[in-house]
């Protein structure tokens, strides 16, 4: 990085343990997100070099959540982000380590996963126990 | 010579229908029965379309929330090519040349790559 342009620790993770850590980064992170994508829709066309510092604010604050997780909540984190690792990437064959993580969360950092837009009344796909799509389970409770 | 003539009271009945016994149920209840498995099937698949949805909602939010991030580190990435860039430029012709007629960040068709990378 040129000195003019102040320094930022990268996020580091790789895929799995951000698609487990996806909902809470978007809890917490929700207005620091919004901030840099309208930055960058509002540049016209200069986003990439106007909005670096928007941009250093959601590394940050992602990176802030993930540490978190890492100090409360290390194993479940783990067991549920090596379920994913080990199925494909596919939330719904990983609910109970999941199931385990999200209460964890909550209780340590007061993150909490919602699915925006999903239909109301219904039980959120990720809090049934039954996963009808399951391959592993197939149709067998998950916790 | 007398003509042969059919026997007094007529020939007796000859039988041309077979003598098989009905198997099975009356057809209806086979309609019916195929029409219950396929009921429940369509039941199934319903629920089953319903929750693919909600799966498929939470995933594409679980990408959302992570887009900003990923999108920042890449620009990150670009903008330092970019001033990295200038700077060659800038080591190599003494001059700071505008390529495009525009303001507008582009990203590079062809990057530099390093000849020798030693470490």
């Amino acid at each position: 990085m040129p000195d003019h342009i102040p320094k930022v620790d990268e996020i580091g993770a790789t895929s799995a343990p951000l698609m487990s850590a996806s909902y809470f980064i978007g809890d917490r992170c929700r207005a620091f997100n919004d901030d840099y994508m309208k930055c960058k829709a509002e540049a016209n066309g200069r986003g990439e070099l106007e909005c670096l510092k928007e941009g250093r604010k959601v590394t940050r604050c992602a990176a802030s959540v993930i540490k978190d997780i890492n100090t409360h909540c290390l194993d479940q984190f783990n067991a549920h982000w090596n379920c994913l690792e080990n199925n494909n990437h596919r939330l719904f064959e990983c609910r109970a380590p999941e199931m385990k993580l999200n209460n964890c969360v909550f209780d340590k950092l007061g993150l909490k996963k919602t699915i925006p837009g999903a239909p109301e009344g219904d039980t959120p796909v990720h809090l049934r126990p039954k996963q009808l799509n399951s391959i592993e389970h197939s149709g067998k409770n998950q916790w | 010579m007398p003509q042969d003539m059919p026997p007094v009271g007529g020939y007796g009945p000859v039988q041309y229908k077979r003598n098989l016994p009905a198997r099975g149920f009356r057809p209806i209840y086979y309609l019916l029965g195929m029409g219950a498995i396929v009921t429940y099937g369509w039941y199934k698949l319903f629920h089953g379309v319903r929750e693919k949805n909600e799966l498929a909602r939470e995933k594409i939010w679980s990408r959302i929330h992570l887009i900003p991030l990923l999108q920042a580190e890449e620009d990150r990435d670009q903008v330092r090519r970019y001033y990295a860039d200038k700077a060659r430029e800038k080591e190599l012709l003494g001059t700071d040349t505008k390529v495009y007629n525009s303001d507008r960040f582009i990203r590079p068709t062809f990057t530099y790559t390093p000849a020798q990378v030693t470490k």
